[in-house]
C-alpha cells in the first residue's frame, strides 16, 4: 500500500519535473527575464548558494576523502611492532632473521623512527632509518627513482628526502645537511648529526607524515650511544596480499611467550583505526552542514516571498494572458532551480579548486562524484522547498484583485 | 548635534517598522545566529583542550626533559641525583628536593561502547601521588599503589570510557599483570591517565631511563637559577621549562588544527550570512524608498540616513550573535568529545562569547555598508514620483 502511494508520488514528481523542463525550454526567455528583474538580488542569492555549497563540498570531501584513503591503503604491507606498547617500545633487530623465515614473507626491513630538527627547534621532521637490503623500497609506500636508490645504498651517511622537505628548505642533491636529533645522542655525546642528500622521494601514504627523511639504519645504529641494536618496528611485504592476515598471525605466533611478543597489522588496518578517530568528527560535520542549509533555506525563502509580492502585478498580467495556475507555479520553481543549480555547481567547483590548498592542512581530501551528486540533489531539494511557498502564493493569485494592486488572498 | 538628532529619529523609526519586515529581519538574525553558533562551538574545542591540559598547572613547577624529543625524551637513571641536586629546587618536609621523575609508557586499550582501539599513558612516578598537600589529585575509590608491587591507580575517566578498569581488575602492561587498586580524579580532566611506581614500571620494560622530571621551585624567581645551572652542566642534555609551557607544547598542533578549522568554517559561514544580510537590507531599503525620499525632502541629511541603516544592520546582527553564543553554550558547553583519541570537555568561555559578538558586529557592519550607501543616494524627486 505504502509502496503504491510512494510510487504514485514519485511518478507525479517525475511528471512535474519533466513538465517543468519542457516549460523551461519553451519559456526560457520568460524565466531569464524573471531572474534578471532585480540583478543584485539574484546575484546575491546565487553567491549565497555558491558559498553554502563550497563549504558543503569541502566538509563532505574531508569525510569521503578519508574513507577513500583507507580503501586504497595497502593491505599487503605489514607493520610488526611490540605488543607491549605500539608506540616507542623498541624491539631487538635480531627478530629479523626469524621474521624472514615465516612463509609468505617476501621482504622484511628493520625500521627505526625518531624526530629531528633543522636549524630551528620548530623546523621538525620525522627521521626514518632503514636497512637498504635488496628491494627494501617495495616494503614501503615510497616511490624512489632507481638512481637515488643506488646512491642511497652506496653511502653510509646518505639521506633521501621527501619532495616536500626538499622544497621547503631548498635542499639539493650533494648538500651536506646538519640535523639535530634531540633523542639520539652520538658516541661523542653530541646530538648534532649530518647527512648527505642523495635523492628525493614521494609517499603515497597520506598518514605517513608531511616532512620525513630516510637515513641508513646500520650507520645510524653504529653511531648512536644508547638503544643499540633495537628498532621501532619491521616493515614486511607479503608475497600474496590475500595471505596478509595469515602471515601476520604466523609472525605473531612465532614470538608468543617470548620476551618480545609482537603485534602485526597491515597498513590498511592502521589506516582504518586512524579513520575511526576522525570519525568522531562526523557529528560535527553533519551539524555544520545542517546549520548552513537551514540558514540558506530561510534566507532564500524570505527573499523569494518578498520578490513574489513585488511581482504581483506582472504575474497577474501573465495569468490574464492565459497561463494556468500550474504553469505559474512551475515558472517560479524553474527560476529558483536555475539559480540554485548554477549556484551549487559553482560552489562545488570552488570547493574542488580549494581542495589542494586545504589538503596541505588536512591530508587526504578528495571530491568523488558521489559528493557532487549529493550536493546537486541537496541544491535541487532546497530550491524546491524554498520556492514552493512563493510559487503556491503566485499560483493562488486572483487575477482581478491582483490587477487592482491588492496582495494575494 | 542636529544630524545626531536626525540619526536617532531615523533609527527609532526604522526599528519601529521591524514587525512589518519580519521575514527580512529574521533572515539576518538566523544567518548570523548559525554562523556565530558554529564558530563559537568549534572554537570551544580548542579552548576545552587547552583548559584540560593546563588544569592544575602551577607557576612554581617546572618540567625537565630532552627538549623537542617528546615521548622519546630520556633522563638516564644515573643522572637523576645530579638533577635532584640542581640549585633553585625546593626542599620538602623530609628535607629532600621536591623532584618527581616520571617514566611514561603508552598502552593500548579498548573503548567500552564502540570497542575501538585507543591509547592511554601509564606514568611511573617516584614520589607518592597524594603526598603533596596542594595536589589536585583526589582518591575517589580504593587505595594508592604500593611501591614495588605491580599495582596501578587509574583516573576516573579510564573506568568510564575503557574496559577492564574496575577496582581489582588485572591488566597486562609490559610483561606483567597489574592490579587496579584505586581510582582518582583531577578536576574535570577527561583523559585516562594511569599512575604506577616508576621503578617497577621501568623494570617491567627493561628501561633504564626516566622520560622526564617535574620539580617544584623554591620560588618563581628561581627559574633562571635552575636554567643557568642546567645550561652550564656539560653532562646533562636537558632543558627546563615552565609546566604550562611544556604542557601547551604537547597540544599545540592539535589546537592549531582545531582553531584553523573553526575559523575556516566560521569565515565561510560568515560570508554566507553577510550576503543574506545585504540582500535583506537592500529589500528593506527598497521597501522604504518613498519614506526615505520624503524624509530627505523635508530636510534630513543623507549621512544620518546612511548611518541609521548601518546602525540598524548592526543592531539586527546583535540578537543573532547573542542567540548564537547561547545556542553554542546550551548545546555544547561541557560536552565530552575525543578527537584523535584525546578526550576533553568543550568549553564555551566568556572570551569566545566576545569573539562571537565581534564576529557578528563585523557581519552587520560589512552587510550594512552597501545598502546604507544606496539609501543615502535615493534620488528624492524620482522616488517621490514613483508609485
Amino acid at each position: 500500500m505504502t509502496e503504491g502511494v510512494s510510487f504514485v508520488s514519485v511518478r507525479r514528481c517525475a511528471e512535474a519535473i519533466a513538465e517543468a523542463c519542457a516549460l523551461g525550454m519553451k519559456y526560457l526567455p520568460l524565466i531569464w527575464s524573471g531572474l534578471w528583474r532585480k540583478p543584485g538580488r539574484t546575484i546575491l542569492i546565487f553567491l549565497q548558494v555558491a558559498v553554502a555549497f563550497a563549504l558543503f563540498g569541502v566538509l563532505q570531501g574531508l569525510k569521503t576523502g578519508v574513507a577513500h584513503a583507507v580503501s586504497t591503503a595497502r593491505a599487503d604491507l605489514l607493520i610488526v611492532h611490540s605488543r607491549l606498547s605500539s608506540l616507542a617500545q623498541p624491539l631487538p633487530r635480531g627478530l629479523l632473521e626469524q621474521i624472514r623465515t615465516v612463509p609468505g614473507v617476501k621482504i622484511a626491513i628493520p625500521v627505526e623512527l625518531t624526530g629531528g630538527t633543522y636549524q630551528k627547534p620548530d623546523q621538525g621532521m620525522g627521521i626514518v632509518a632503514v636497512s637498504p637490503d635488496g628491494d627494501w623500497q617495495n616494503a614501503f609506500t615510497y616511490t624512489i627513482a632507481p638512481a637515488y636508490l643506488a646512491a642511497f645504498r652506496k653511502s653510509r651517511t646518505a639521506m633521501l628526502v621527501k619532495d616536500l622537505v626538499a622544497e621547503k628548505y631548498g635542499w639539493k642533491i650533494g648538500d651536506h645537511i646538519p640535523l639535530q636529533l634531540p633523542a639520539v645522542v652520538q658516541q661523542n655525546g653530541s646530538a648534532d648529526w649530518a647527512f648527505d642528500v642523495v635523492g628525493t622521494f614521494t609517499d603515497s601514504d597520506i598518514g605517513g607524515g608531511r616532512y620525513i627523511v630516510i637515513v641508513n639504519y646500520p650507520y645510524f645504529d653504529e653511531a648512536r650511544l644508547a638503544k643499540k641494536g633495537t628498532v621501532n618496528h619491521f616493515n614486511v611485504a607479503v608475497s600474496d596480499p590475500k595471505l596478509a592476515v595469515q602471515v601476520a598471525d604466523a609472525i605473531d605466533a612465532r614470538f608468543v611467550n617470548s620476551s618480545h611478543e609482537t603485534k602485526t597489522e597491515s597498513l590498511r588496518e592502521l589506516a582504518q583505526q586512524s579513520m575511526q578517530q576522525i570519525g568522531d568528527f562526523d557529528f560535527l560535520i553533519r551539524a555544520v552542514v545542517g546549520a548552513v542549509l537551514v540558514a540558506l533555506l530561510f534566507a532564500t525563502t524570505t527573499m523569494m516571498v518578498q520578490s513574489m509580492h513585488e511581482r504581483i502585478p506582472e504575474l497577474a498580467v501573465v495569468k490574464t494572458l492565459g497561463f494556468t495556475d500550474r504553469a505559474v507555479f512551475l515558472l517560479i520553481l524553474a527560476e529558483a532551480l536555475a539559480v540554485f543549480v548554477t549556484g551549487a555547481v559553482c560552489g562545488l567547483l570552488l570547493a574542488t579548486l580549494a581542495l589542494p590548498i586545504a589538503a596541505r592542512f588536512v591530508p587526504g581530501l578528495s571530491m568523488p562524484g558521489s559528493v557532487v551528486a549529493l550536493g546537486l540533489a541537496l541544491g535541487i531539494l532546497v530550491a524546491l522547498v524554498s520556492a514552493s511557498i512563493p510559487a503556491a502564493l503566485a499560483a493562488r493569485l486572483r487575477v482581478a484583485s491582483a490587477l487592482a494592486g491588492h496582495r494575494a488572498a | 548635534m542636529n544630524s545626531f538628532r536626525q540619526f536617532t529619529a531615523l533609527l527609532s523609526m526604522s526599528l519601529s517598522g521591524v514587525r512589518q519586515r519580519l521575514g527580512s529581519v529574521l533572515t539576518i538574525i538566523i544567518g548570523v545566529t548559525s554562523a556565530v553558533a558554529v564558530l563559537v562551538s568549534m572554537l570551544a574545542m580548542g579552548s576545552g583542550a587547552r583548559r584540560q591540559v593546563l588544569a592544575g598547572v602551577r607557576e612554581d613547577r617546572v618540567v625537565v626533559n630532552t627538549h623537542g624529543a617528546g615521548i622519546q625524551s630520556t633522563i638516564p637513571r644515573d643522572q637523576a641525583d645530579t638533577v635532584r641536586d640542581l640549585p633553585g629546587i625546593k626542599k620538602g618536609a623530609d628535607g629532600k628536593p621536591v623532584v618527581d621523575f616520571q617514566s611514561i609508557v603508552i598502552i593500548e586499550a579498548r573503548r567500552r561502547i564502540t570497542a575501538r582501539r585507543t591509547f592511554f599513558p601509564v606514568i611511573g612516578v617516584t614520589r607518592p601521588p597524594f603526598a603533596d598537600a596542594q595536589s589536585d589529585l583526589h582518591l575517589t575509590e580504593g587505595r594508592a599503589f604500593r611501591p614495588g608491587l605491580h599495582e596501578i591507580i587509574a583516573s576516573t575517566p579510564c573506568d568510564r570510557q575503557l574496559t577492564d578498569f574496575a577496582i581489582g581488575d588485572k591488566r597486562p602492561i609490559g610483561s606483567a599483570d597489574w592490579t587496579v587498586v584505586g581510582h582518582y580524579d583531577e578536576g574535570d580532566v577527561q583523559q585516562c591517565v594511569v599512575l604506577a611506581d616508576a621503578e617497577i614500571l621501568m623494570s617491567t620494560f627493561n628501561n633504564n631511563s626516566y622520560t622526564q622530571a617535574t620539580a617544584t621551585l623554591k620560588s618563581v624567581a628561581d627559574y633562571p637559577v635552575l636554567q643557568r645551572a642546567l645550561e652550564q652542566n656539560p653532562t646533562l642534555h636537558l632543558e627546563v621549562r615552565h609546566e604550562a609551557e611544556a604542557r601547551e607544547e604537547g597540544i599545540s598542533s592539535l589546537n592549531g588544527l582545531l582553531n584553523f578549522a573553526a575559523y575556516f568554517v566560521g569565515s565561510i559561514m560568515a560570508i554566507g550570512a553577510t550576503l543574506g544580510a545585504v540582500n535583506s537590507l537592500y529589500s528593506i531599503v527598497d521597501a522604504r524608498r518613498r519614506e526615505i525620499a520624503t524624509l530627505r525632502a523635508i530636510g534630513f541629511g543623507s549621512a544620518p540616513v546612511a548611518a541609521s541603516i548601518l546602525c540598524e544592520s548592526i543592531l539586527l546582527a546583535l540578537p543573532g550573535a547573542l542567540l548564537g553564543v547561547l545556542l553554542a553554550w546550551a548545546l555544547f558547553h561541557r560536552m565530552a568529545v575525543s578527537p584523535f583519541g584525546f578526550s576533553f570537555l568543550l568549553d564555551v568561555t566568556p572570551r569566545l562569547a566576545v569573539i562571537g559578538v565581534l564576529w557578528a558586529l563585523g557581519m552587520g557592519l560589512i552587510g550594512g555598508l552597501l545598502p546604507a550607501l544606496r539609501a543615502a543616494r535615493v534620488p528624492v524627486t524620482t522616488a517621490l514620483r514613483a508609485t
